[in-house]
């Protein structure tokens, strides 16, 4: 059974991008309230904050609220404490994966985010056709080969209007610069994580 | 007073001169008054003032100006060897009614004659003055309230005498850590500034200071109270304030939340010392504490405990978690709440907290285990989830009143000041309530808070303070917060209500104010609000008394005693001319120089009643000048007219209302009488706090009577109007008329 | 007049929104405003990119391109995308405003021996059309008003959330009752009709990954669409246009609609209404569904 815990939350407020703003939501509902997804998510962003106070830890980084944000910016903006929910959201999602928990890993936005930042990484741009690709198949070859087939109508009718290009992805002429920067930026961020 | 000469002033301004027949006006005057009344076109410019004026230097001493509502152009119209007679021709009349209409010409008419027939009974009133007053002020209790008081009172050079029960000055603040912010930007605890007040009201050689004493008795009135110390001493002075704010609320009745379970929950009170004291520890191992719980509410809201909002109690847990976390930022605090409420700048000490990490739960406390293990019914979350590894628990205890000295033995009220308070609980029953009539709430005992008397008055009506059901002492919540039921005794801080030390500072300034007011106006035998400055007063004619005690009884102020012989004795400074033993009193043996039961009734019979076959039917509304006339003037002003039917009496109060008035009323031929006054009860809005509702009482007991006189009992009811009525109340008053209009015609008219 | 600024072009001019980065530059170019595109920008890492990165390598990818930008000249960086605004703008801010992330992000730049101080202005390129170039310059422009065109201004969410009524944003609109939209397309000679999902969100990148979750919006959108008699959606928003059109075969196979809305650019809708091609410069031919109904309306 749980307890209230202060680390967690504590923890929260110092680590999680904007979390040092959630000390101060007053739980009005406002951003449960304004999200478009709010419905399917198994708390809206209200409880999940006060999940985190209650240090519900593990239910919080399970939860797929950290999923269902479609980045609408509609909390952020209403939120009358201007806690920037959307980036808590995100932040706790980030934790999640980084927590190794199951459900977040495994989620679509995981995978997609794992093939947008091969492509945005190693290229310097995202080239839509490698970043589905890449995302399909991280459900394994048979299931990522059904998705990309379904979507085929859609990129035959994007290279049809010359809006998904054949050939070679566009890259960053400076790939190497981009590497060692984002290197030293994964360095001093693991110095944070510790 | 000289020989009586009145002059008559008719305004044709502002319109009255189109909408009515002004000529007509002047022949009432003439043919029916014998006086010969001066017309202007603009009787409040310079101009018309000057002719007044002229005549006043000429030996006119009273001046019966016909023009606009006696609320506007007071000043304009004054005179200071000639009293005013004001008749409405203006807002109750060309504003409220078509213009050039037959029934608007009679009503003007009907006004001119009203002024005119009491005119001659109408009196210059003086004052009463007798022997020495006092200017001191006495402060009861010297904790932070006190002590501003006292300062204050000095301040404003006024002697003061400040009692204190105990042996030291400061009361709750001494024993306190930090107190809540109270300058900007109101978002930290501040520091605990009282030795500055102390030192400030100790070397003042204006403020008597008596620590380790109490009041034993007190008598007199306003100006002149004679009040016994516990030393024996008997001192004078001019009018008292109880400052003797709160004790908290008694924590051994609040084993359902741990108290007594383990010495480590104590209440806010006891922790606040602990703060004082420096870093707090565990009492039961003396471990430091590094986490913390505040429970809040704790007693507050609670049907079975204190039924209201001790409204100190949340910020003080903000502040106190504030002190926690600043002398150890790894402690972790909790406060569990159902309401946070931080009215106003309290706010920003919540944000506070907030940012530093305190954590707000939202619910229930279930229970409080021994190993302080509190069980919460998350609000929030929705789920029971219990608080452990806690090093303390605190309870957010509230503020009970000290209207009682509580150490002193009880002072019972007597069946007589039951009488005399009716239960402000009690349903109004009126003969035939007009509009909604109030529900009918359960009847609650009338407060009787534990202890003695904090003055032991030697008044008629017992020696305490009338109080609130929920043991504040009385006083008039929207107009004069700082007013108890006994004239020149003013309460302020947390005995009045529940309150913070800032908010306790600013109280204590408009209690020094209100006694300021009160011994200066005692000197000058005048009234004070809201008849400030009335020099009349009651008088009475003991020939007549028949020693009933209503007068007695009924005053809402205490102002009568009783000789030795039982006959009433008036203490005139106690008396705020609300006229309710005038409306009292059976015999109609007491009356003012310029207020009596006789000159309402001669008003009442001055109007001219038509027969029944005009189809005009004539219906008394008794208003009350403190709010139910102000809203007719601002319906008239908004030009939301009412029925020309209706005859308008101004009355001080209705609770000087006799059912002499009204059974004149309908003997004479009024079809309909009703009575509009302020709101009675425990939240009342009467600005004589009892006569809306001695009036709704006597007005139970017509009923009967209007049978045995063959009429129906709806021809009189009563209505609660409050100033902002201006929209509602052409709407009570037609409904009304209707309401008459189907019972039909009086059938004592033209009797 | 001529003007250049630093243009971030985003990803998608690549692909999906090349028709935006046409049809912008063509209309820009009637103002004497030229862009100049941050020398080998990459990818500003949209919304997905800190979720198994963190925040400061996403960071670092924006302040890569704000570096070049500074080093090709002190113009505001302006971009067409919301996502490219949104963290580009973010970043800028943050390197502006926290002086610990000012300093770990150049740490991270200095690693290639690059530095940026936060001395740009990111803007939205709607912002510059609002306020620079201004909605009576767009008509005084039009010489083939596309009378007679009904069409539904959806602004989507990121364009105008949450910066546009900041200071730092320019404080040039409001959250959820944006007007520039209807302007421009009111500019245009076409009529903007009244629509009330203008600032709904499509789903964004959720919609791309998990569409089962984000279908009913962009169908509710739809709805809205049908009510307001719209011939046409215009946005500003290249993953609204892309979702949208995209996802409207699924939602009439779920829903049982008939939806077939063409979705353009607004500034296709001007560039053609400035009467240049509609093909060349305004790019109409290159929607999912063809937009004929826009390229008839222009006379
Ligand atoms: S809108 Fe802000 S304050 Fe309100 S519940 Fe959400 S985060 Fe808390
Ligand atoms: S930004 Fe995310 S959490 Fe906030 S309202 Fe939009 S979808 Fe919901
Ligand atoms: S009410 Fe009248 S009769 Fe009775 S005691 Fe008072 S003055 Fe006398
Ligand atoms: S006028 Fe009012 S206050 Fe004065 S003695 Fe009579 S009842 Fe009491």
């Amino acid at each position: 059974m749980s307890t209230y815990d202060l680390n967690f939350a504590r923890w929260v407020y110092e680590n999680v991008d904007g979390g040092d703003k959630m000390a101060l939501c007053m739980q009005c509902g406002t951003c449960s309230g304004s999200c478009p997804l709010g419905a399917q998510m198994d708390y809206g962003p209200r409880k999940l904050f006060m999940m985190v106070r209650a240090g519900l830890k593990d239910k919080v980084l399970e939860s797929n609220t950290l999923w269902n944000c479609v980045s609408c910016y509609n909390c952020v903006v209403r939120c009358p404490r201007q806690v920037p929910v959307k980036y808590v959201l995100h932040s706790l999602g980030t934790a999640a994966v980084r927590a190794g928990i199951p459900a977040a890993t495994k989620s679509d936005n995981a995978r997609f985010a794992r093939a947008f930042w091969w492509s945005a990484s190693k290229l310097g741009r995202t080239d839509e056709r490698i970043v589905t690709a890449l995302f399909y198949f991280s459900y394994g070859l048979s299931k990522g080969f059904k998705m990309a087939m379904a979507n085929l109508p859609v990129a035959l009718g994007l290279v049809k209007t010359k809006r998904m290009h054949i050939g070679a992805p566009y890259m960053c002429k400076n790939k190497g610069e981009l590497k060692t920067i984002l290197a030293k930026a994964a360095e001093i961020e693991a110095r944070h994580a510790k | 007073m000289s020989e009586r000469k009145t002059g008559v002033y008719l305004c044709s301004g502002c319109g009255i001169g189109e909408a009515v027949n002004m000529a007509a006006l002047e022949a009432v005057a003439k043919s029916e008054f014998k006086l010969e009344p001066k017309c202007h076109a603009l009787l409040c410019g310079d101009e018309g003032v000057g002719l007044i004026r002229a005549d006043v230097e000429g030996g006119v001493n009273q001046v019966v100006v016909g023009a606009c509502s006696s609320r506007v152009m007071a000043d304009r119209f004054a005179f200071n060897t000639a009293m005013t007679i004001r008749a409405d021709l203006r807002e109750k009349v060309i504003w409220s009614h078509p213009a050039g209409d037959e029934d608007t010409q009679m009503l003007a008419e009907d006004h001119i004659r009203m002024a005119l027939s009491h005119a001659p009974k109408v009196k210059q009133a003086e004052p009463w003055v007798e022997g020495n007053y006092s200017q001191r002020i006495c402060v009861l209790g010297a904790g932070v309230t006190g002590l501003s008081a006292a300062k204050e009172a000095a301040a404003l050079g006024h002697d003061v005498l400040l009692v204190e029960r105990s042996s030291e000055l400061g009361g709750h603040a001494r024993l306190g850590s930090k107190r809540l912010p109270h300058k900007p930007p109101y978002d930290a605890p501040a520091e605990n500034d009282l030795a500055d007040l102390i030192k400030a009201v100790e070397g003042n050689s204006k403020i008597t200071v008596k620590t380790n004493t109490t009041v034993t008795k007190t008598a007199g009135m306003p100006g002149k109270f004679a009040v016994t110390l516990s030393c024996g001493a008997v001192e004078d002075v001019g009018a008292i304030i109880i400052a003797t704010g709160y004790r908290p609320y008694d924590p051994s009745k609040l084993g359902h939340l741990g108290y007594g379970a383990s010495p480590d929950v104590v209440t806010n009170t006891q922790f606040e010392e602990m703060l004082k004291a420096g870093k707090p520890s565990r009492k039961s191992n003396g471990a430091a504490v590094k986490s913390v719980a505040f429970i809040q509410c704790a007693g507050s809201r609670d049907p079975n405990h204190l039924n209201y909002c001790s409204s100190v109690c949340c910020a003080t847990s903000l502040k106190q978690a504030l002190e926690v976390i600043h002398a150890d930022p790894t402690a972790n605090c909790y406060v569990v709440y159902s309401e946070m409420r931080t009215p106003g700048v309290a706010e920003e000490l919540y944000r506070t907290a907030q940012k530093a990490g305190v954590i707000f739960i939202k619910g229930a406390v279930k229970a409080v285990d021994g190993d302080l293990t509190v069980h919460v019914a998350d609000e929030l979350i929705g789920e029971n989830v219990p608080l452990k590894g806690l090093d303390m628990v605190v309870l957010a205890t509230g503020m009970v009143p000290n209207s009682t000295n509580p150490d002193a033995a009880a002072q019972e009220y007597g069946q007589e000041q039951l009488n005399a308070d009716i239960d402000p609980e009690a349903p109004i029953k009126v003969a035939g309530y007009c509009g909604e009539a109030p529900a009918t709430v359960e009847k609650r005992v009338q407060a009787q808070p534990p202890g003695g008397s904090l003055l032991n008055l030697q008044y008629r009506q017992g020696p305490h303070l009338p109080v609130l059901h929920d043991g504040f002492a009385d006083s008039h919540y929207i107009c004069f917060p700082y007013e108890t039921r006994r004239t020149g005794i003013y309460t302020c801080g947390p005995v009045r209500r529940p309150m913070d030390w800032a908010e306790a500072v600013e109280d204590s300034q408009g209690a020094v104010m209100k006694a300021i007011q009160a011994v200066r106006s005692a000197s000058a035998g005048a009234a004070l609000h809201p008849r400030v400055g009335d020099l009349s007063f009651p008088k009475v004619n003991l020939n007549q008394c028949t020693k009933c005690r209503r007068c007695t009884v009924e005053c809402p102020f205490g102002a009568i005693d009783e000789d030795e012989k039982e006959y009433p004795q008036f203490n005139a400074t106690r008396c705020r001319r609300c006229g309710t033993c005038m409306g009292a009193c059976p015999v109609r043996t007491i009356s003012f120089d310029n207020y009596s039961v006789e000159m309402l009734t001669t008003q009442i019979k001055a109007v001219k009643i038509p027969d029944e076959f005009s189809g005009k039917p004539r219906i008394l509304i008794i208003a009350c000048e403190n709010d139910a006339i102000p809203a007719l003037d601002m319906a008239a002003i908004k030009r939301h007219g009412w029925s020309a039917h209706v005859r308008i009496l101004s009355v001080r109060c209705l609770g000087s209302v006799s059912l002499l008035c009204i059974s004149d009323a309908l003997s004479v031929g009024y079809d309909g009488v009703m009575l509009m006054g302020c709101k009675p009860g425990d939240d009342y809005q009467c600005h004589f706090v009892k006569g809306s509702a001695m009036a709704a009482e006597r007005l139970s007991k017509i009923g009967e009577t209007l049978k045995s006189m063959m009429l129906e009992p709806e021809r009189v009811a009563q209505v609660e109007v409050s100033i902002a009525d201006g929209e509602r109340i052409a709407g009570v008053i037609n409904t009304f008329v209707d309401q008459i209009t189907a019972i039909g015609f009086n059938p004592f008219k033209g009797f | 007049m001529t003007k250049t600024m630093n243009y971030y072009p985003g990803c998608s001019s690549q692909g999906s929104g090349i028709h935006l980065d046409t049809s912008l530059k063509a209309v820009m170019g009637k103002f004497g405003i030229s862009f100049r595109e941050i020398e080998d920008w990459n990818c500003c890492g949209a919304s997905v990119g800190h979720i198994c990165q963190g925040h400061l390598p996403v960071a670092a990818l924006s302040a890569r391109n704000l570096a070049a930008a500074a080093a090709a000249g002190p113009e505001d960086v302006v971009s067409p995308c919301a996502a490219c605004y949104l963290n580009t703008h973010h970043t800028n801010e943050e390197i502006r405003n926290n002086p610990e992330m000012k300093a770990e992000i150049n740490e991270a730049l200095g690693a290639v021996g690059k530095s940026y101080d936060g001395s740009l202005k990111v803007r939205h390129v709607c912002e510059v059309l609002v306020k620079d170039v201004g909605v009576e310059a767009l008509k005084s422009k039009v010489t083939k008003p596309l009378t007679g065109l009904k069409v539904a201004g959806w602004v989507g969410c990121q364009t105008v959330r949450p910066f546009a009524n900041t200071e730092a944003g320019g404080q040039w609109e409001t959250y959820d009752e944006p007007s520039f939209l209807d302007d421009f397309i009111n500019a245009s000679g076409a009529t903007a009709v009244p629509f009330k999902a203008k600032t709904k969100c499509c789903g964004g990148s959720v919609a791309v990954m998990s569409p089962d979750k984000t279908l009913e919006l962009i169908k509710d959108i739809l709805d809205e669409v049908k009510a307001s008699g719209a011939q046409v959606v215009a946005t500003p928003c290249p993953l609204c246009l892309t979702n949208m059109e995209m996802y409207q075969p699924e939602i009439n196979k779920r829903y049982g609609t008939d939806f077939n809305f063409p979705v353009v650019f607004y500034s296709q809708l001007l560039a053609l209404a400035f009467g240049m091609d509609a093909h060349k410069d305004a790019g109409l031919h290159q929607g999912l569904i063809p937009a004929d109904v826009v390229v008839a309306a222009a006379k």
